[in-house]
């Protein structure tokens, strides 16, 4: 008798030690879960506003002095990549352009070496996604629409999160004739 | 048909017999395929094991071989899956940090993402073919073809299509070495060595004197201008040596004609062409500019042109001709002799039929005919087709299948039936030959002289002679008798371990050049890429020589780099000949856009044939017994070269035999009965005093006696990929009296050694079963039936389809002009990152090649014809792999493409077992890890590379059809058809392949799909593919596609 009763005991404190092992992992995963993967825009890298070597300011370049885009980005109406502008770009004003100062001088340093900056990439997206700019741009897609306003910014940060879901709700719009074909980028 | 039980009355039950009969008989019937065409000759014998392995699509995994061994195999799997998604849960970090490092200062020519094109030339030894080298951000990343080539116009070789992949090889050498060698040359090291150091010590060596220079076939004219100032400022007697030098065919041109030419065929002038042995499609000469050439006379039904093929071993020429006759070596000879006894004495044509010495040594053959496998009536009407298209016929002889003993009385007979057959000067064309240099008795003489010690220093550049010449030679017995050897070559292969001096050379794609394939037509050669190591062209290491010890013509010593040689020497000696004399600068740039000058010439004035070539020569002995017959592949040629280290190249099946990563002996089934051996069963092989065992391969179409083997196998040292692999059959080749080396008609002792050695072959994995795969018909059933000669199914269906408003794409593969030549298939793998799976895989069905040519027999095997079926993802519009991916990774786009979308596939394989058409490719292993740097750079950065785990399928190049219409859109315009090629249709050089939009009526493919020949494969299915083909035609002058002999009504 006493054994069946010890034995049922055990069995309950071993039941209740599952139970709250379960519980207790339950719980540890749903926070873990809302923490951080059902954050939006978790793992999308969006806000993304690494530190640059030399502090560039889009804000002073485009904002103020009203740069286009283009002038620097030039292979992008051509390219899928949009290219970071050559140091030979940059000293075509900063040859006389504000020469005092210890970025421009960094980079002059650089340009005369022939080495270059090692800029930190903001916008990535995954290797199995072949994006185009150019077929963007000659469809008169502007930069910002994706970018955000980069004319405010003074770190470039990543405006949107980038995801699938997020370029699909523009080429769903029926006005855009933009095509749906699972190959326009996955190939 | 399983008993259904009611409980019903007997008259109902006879009423739904009834009833079920009718249904029956109002289903589509499959139909038996009519030419009886089959796969392998397993299949043919009804062999109870293949039956089995036909029933299995996938072959067992390692995996579950394991699993059978060890039951702990699965549980440890689950184990670490349940790990690794543990902590994969626990993760939020961010992706890792890239860098983006901009130019410093923008070169000019390049747009990051847009590929540059550079028009070059790619020289194998033998074939030089025009291309573009398609390059990105500075590298190149694929061969394309050249439409502007006036040789091929566009097409391009397996060779060709694998070479980008030797630029990228790790085995190849970066830096000087040199060897130093103990007093018996027995044990060696290796240490590295400057340029200086070795450029110093070697002009040394030159000043002393006794210099010999021995090279491959030369086809640049500026190299032959630098080989030739060298040799006149160092004293040095330049040999040219190949394997595959075509020395027969020049000689017999001297006996015959007095010219030592090797003659430019125009097989586009032929109306009636007859081979003998000479795999003109396949190895010979310049295959790909003859392929070109051989279909433009296949293309107009009206006037199609015939072609005979006498064949010893199965060759992709046989496989083509509209008439193959099996023969073996020794009977070549008879076999030009026949066609000229019929000419000549029988039929009494031709102005050498009056001739009473050439009658009478005709004649001394008794009846030539006799003995060989060819019915008198069919010789008649080959003759009398020959003499109808007088000036338009052409016979040919020659490679290594014909270097028999009897080779120089082979190359005479078929002198004299070209002239007489009023051949010479229009479709012999010999004022504007094809340049070939290399001697087998050159290299003789430099033999015995390295033997006599008159060989001070030997500079060996490019080719390969300690492997590809046998041991018989003495080549390398003798090189120890050299003071100072130096190679300059691009790895540290078989010959350059003999040698003090290792001198990397730079790749092709790295080396300005030129090429002079066919006289007074020239191409450019333009580097697409800085050197990658420390290497030099072999033109600059002459130069520097030159300049070092003051000698030699001032050219040689005042450039600075050979590009100012090359220039100038095309300032000075091209341009003039071309009549492009005047502003060098412009021509120059006009040259590097089009990628050549000059043109092919119309035709020549007919030589005055000498008689006595052929008098002079003695009648040889017939033998008997089993003959052996050494052939080069179409993917390795002579095998000695870079070539061989290419994966690519390897993992291609040959387009005959469906073999890969290996050599063997082909037999035909009868030898094989005679021998109580089966596929597979090994054999030794005892050519005079040289033993060689050799895996058996039953190959149907060989004579009886006839044992054929490929050459170039058998590698030591050319890299991790090509080492060991097959038998280095160069030993079985016999040196003949006169001191020539003969590949062919060596009497062989055969006998089974029990032993067994599994062969690993593509198509026996697939099986198709009687229905319409592959349509053939004769010349005359498809003037008189038209589009009957195919079969119409009746396809009908509840739902009307889909609906394709804008492109709609679809591609027509003619198989009247595919040769099976498999360009494509290496294309298609370099254009899509496809990577290399091994033997053991293939031998599980594992390879990847998303396009793979199919090769079917027909007929009775001792006389099998072949025919060719390039097959790939069909792009179904009903395809049967879209409804069953159950997380819809393969879906279909509006367009028309059947799109595989990599990222989502988790790797079910459904869609792989319900593919019909078995095209579907998967990644059972990490494949993409394989790819070590540098041959990643390789890689086409608009493909995805595949990991483990994901089905890849053709794609009709999705990344060229958006790259074409960006392009469109770009400059606001519609798109152009031919505008989008597909990797396998710029490869082709018979335009076999043809892509583009079907929903316009005027594109090219719509016309071709509307042509009588076109249906597609398995149309009964209504799977509604989106290629389809067009049937082949055989102009035998049979009536219709029978199989003679034994008619074995499907399986």
């Amino acid at each position: 008798m006493s054994i069946n009763f010890k034995k049922l005991e055990v069995k309950r404190a071993l039941k209740s030690a599952v139970s709250f092992c379960f519980l207790g992992t339950l719980v540890g995963l749903a926070s873990l879960m809302i923490g951080c993967k059902f954050q939006p825009g978790w793992g999308y890298n969006k806000g993304h506003a690494p530190e640059q070597p030399i502090p560039y300011s889009h804000e002073l370049h485009v904002g103020k002095l009203g740069m286009q885009c283009q002038y620097c980005h030039n292979q992008v109406e051509r390219s899928k990549h949009s290219n970071i502008p050559t140091l030979q770009t940059c000293m075509n004003c900063h040859m006389q352009v504000k020469t005092d100062s210890p970025h421009i001088q960094k980079m002059r340093e650089a340009f005369d070496a022939g080495n270059s900056i090692e800029w930190k990439r903001v916008h990535m997206l995954p290797d199995h996604v072949q994006f185009n700019h150019s077929a963007h741009v000659t469809k008169g897609v502007n930069c910002q629409t994706c970018h955000g306003e980069i004319e405010k910014m003074e770190v470039v940060s990543q405006h949107a999160d980038l995801s699938m879901g997020w370029c699909i709700n523009c080429h769903r719009q029926e006005e855009n004739k933009a095509p749906l074909n699972c190959t326009t980028c996955h190939h | 048909m399983s008993e259904i039980h009611h409980d019903h009355n007997e008259h109902d039950h006879q009423h739904d017999e009834a009833e079920l009969a009718a249904k029956k008989a109002a289903r589509p019937k499959i139909e038996k395929n009519q030419a009886n065409h089959w796969l392998s000759i397993d299949q043919y014998m009804q062999d109870p094991e293949f039956q089995k392995t036909v029933e299995t699509e996938f072959m067992s995994s390692p995996l579950r071989e394991d699993e059978a061994s060890n039951p702990w195999a699965r549980r440890e799997f689950l184990k670490l899956m349940g790990a690794s998604m543990a902590l994969s849960t626990a993760s939020c970090i961010r992706r890792p940090v890239q860098k983006i490092v901009p130019y410093n200062k923008q070169p000019e020519e390049v747009t990051f993402g847009v590929p540059n094109f550079y028009t070059s030339t790619f020289f194998d030894g033998q074939e030089g073919l025009g291309v573009l080298i398609k390059t990105r951000e500075g590298r190149p990343i694929k061969l394309e073809s050249l439409e502007t080539e006036p040789l091929t116009q566009g097409g391009t070789s397996i060779r060709a299509q694998a070479h980008v992949l030797s630029l990228y090889d790790l085995d190849r050498l970066t830096a000087p070495k040199k060897n130093l060698f103990n007093e018996k040359r027995t044990n060696k090291d290796t240490i590295s060595v400057s340029w200086e150091n070795a450029d110093t010590a070697i002009v040394e060596a030159l000043k002393k004197g006794g210099v010999y220079i021995l090279t491959g076939n030369i086809v640049s004219p500026s190299t032959q201008a630098v080989v030739k100032d060298f040799s006149e400022g160092f004293k040095a007697t330049h040999v040219a040596w190949e394997v595959l030098a075509n020395e027969d065919v020049r000689k017999g041109q001297k006996a015959s004609y007095g010219t030592d030419v090797l003659p430019f065929y125009r097989f586009d002038k032929s109306k009636m062409t007859v081979s003998i042995d000479a795999d003109f499609l396949g190895t010979w000469i310049a295959p790909t500019v003859f392929t070109r050439q051989f279909s433009k006379t296949r293309k107009d039904f009206a006037n199609m042109s015939r072609m005979v093929a006498f064949d010893s071993n199965y060759s992709l020429t046989g496989a083509n001709a509209d008439i193959r006759v099996r023969i073996k070596p020794s009977q070549q000879l008879k076999v030009a002799v026949a066609i000229a006894q019929e000419l000549i004495v029988k039929q009494g044509k031709s102005s050498y039929a009056g001739n009473g010495e050439i009658k009478n040594w005709l004649n001394s053959f008794g009846n030539a005919a006799e003995g060989l496998h060819i019915e008198p009536a069919l010789l008649k009407e080959i003759v009398k087709d020959l003499w109808a298209a007088q000036g338009e016929s052409l016979i040919v002889a020659g490679g290594l299948k014909t270097q028999t003993e009897t080779s120089a009385a082979l190359q005479a007979v078929v002198n004299l039936l070209n002239s007489a057959l009023g051949n010479d000067g229009k479709t012999v064309q010999h004022r504007r030959s094809i340049t070939s240099s290399g001697s087998h008795s050159e290299m003789a003489a430099l033999i015995t002289a390295m033997k006599d010690k008159k060989v001070k220093t030997l500079i060996i550049h490019g080719i390969n002679p300690a492997f590809a010449l046998p041991a018989k030679s003495e080549f390398k017995d003798h090189l120890k008798n050299v003071e100072t050897v130096v190679y300059i070559g691009d790895r540290m292969n078989e010959t350059a371990m003999w040698a003090n001096y290792v001198l990397p050379e730079n790749h092709s794609m790295e080396n300005w050049g030129d090429a002079e394939m066919v006289s007074g037509v020239y191409s450019i050669q333009q580097p697409a890429i800085k050197p990658m190591y420390d290497t030099q062209s072999m033109q600059i290491t002459l130069m520097n020589w030159c300049f070092q010890a003051k000698v030699g013509p001032k050219r040689i010593q005042e450039f600075e780099s050979y590009y100012d040689y090359l220039r100038n020497f095309w300032k000075t000696d091209i341009f003039p000949k071309v009549g492009k004399g005047g502003n060098f600068e412009k021509s120059w740039q006009e040259l590097l856009q089009s990628g050549s000058v000059g043109e092919v010439a119309d035709s020549d004035s007919a030589r005055s044939f000498s008689v006595s070539s052929v008098t002079d020569l003695k009648k040889p002995a017939v033998s008997d017994g089993w003959e052996l017959v050494l052939y080069p592949t179409s993917q390795l040629g002579d095998g000695a070269g870079s070539q061989a280290n290419i994966g690519w190249i390897h993992e291609l099946p040959d387009p005959i035999t469906r073999a890969v990563w290996d050599n063997y002996a082909s037999i035909s089934m009868a030898a094989a009965k005679k021998l109580n051996v089966k596929q597979n069963s090994v054999i030794e092989i005892t050519v005079g005093k040289d033993k060689m065992e050799l895996p058996v391969l039953i190959q149907p179409g060989l004579q009886d006696d006839v044992i054929a083997i490929a050459i170039g196998y058998g590698r030591t040292h050319v890299g991790s990929v090509g080492n060991g692999i097959g038998k280095n059959v160069y030993e079985l080749a016999q040196l003949a009296a006169n001191g020539q080396i003969v590949f062919a008609g060596s009497k062989v002792d055969v006998k089974a050694t029990g032993k067994k050695y599994e062969l690993a072959q593509t198509q026996t994995h697939h099986s198709m079963e009687g229905r319409q795969i592959v349509v053939e018909a004769t010349l005359k059933e498809y003037q008189t039936k038209k589009d009957h000669i195919i079969h119409k199914h009746p396809i009908w269906s509840v739902w009307s389809g889909h609906q394709y408003n804008g492109h709609k794409w679809g591609m027509a593969i003619d198989l009247n002009s595919c040769t099976g030549c498999s360009a494509c298939v290496v294309a298609c793998q370099s254009e899509n990152n496809i990577p290399v799976v091994g033997k053991k895989y293939v031998m599980q069905g594992r390879e990847m090649q998303w396009l793979r040519i199919d090769r079917y027999y027909t007929g009775n095997p001792e006389d099998a014809h072949a025919v060719f079926q390039p097959v790939m993802c069909q792009h179904c519009d009903n395809a049967p792999c879209e409804t069953v991916c159950p997380v819809l990774a393969t879906v279909h786009s509006s367009e028309g493409l059947n799109e595989m979308v990599y990222n989502r596939c988790v790797g079910t394989r459904y869609c792989s077992n319900n593919c019909p058409y078995k095209v579907r490719r998967f990644n059972w292993f990490n494949y993409a890890k394989k790819i070590a740097a540098p041959a990643n750079m390789a890689l086409n950065p608009d493909v995805g590379v595949r990991v483990r785990g994901v089905m890849e399928k053709c794609t009709f190049c999705v990344q060229r059809i958006k790259d074409g219409k960006n392009k469109a859109k770009l400059e606001n315009r519609p798109l152009k058809d031919g505008e989008i090629k597909t990797a396998c249709q710029t490869a082709c050089p018979t335009d076999g392949i043809v892509f583009g939009d079907m929903n316009d009526p005027n594109s090219q493919v719509s016309k071709m799909f509307k042509n009588e020949r076109s249906y597609a494969l398995l149309e009964e299915w209504h799977a509604a593919p989106s290629v389809r083909y067009q049937a082949k035609i055989r102009n035998n002058g049979k009536d219709q596609i029978a199989a003679s002999g034994a008619h074995e009504g499907g399986h």
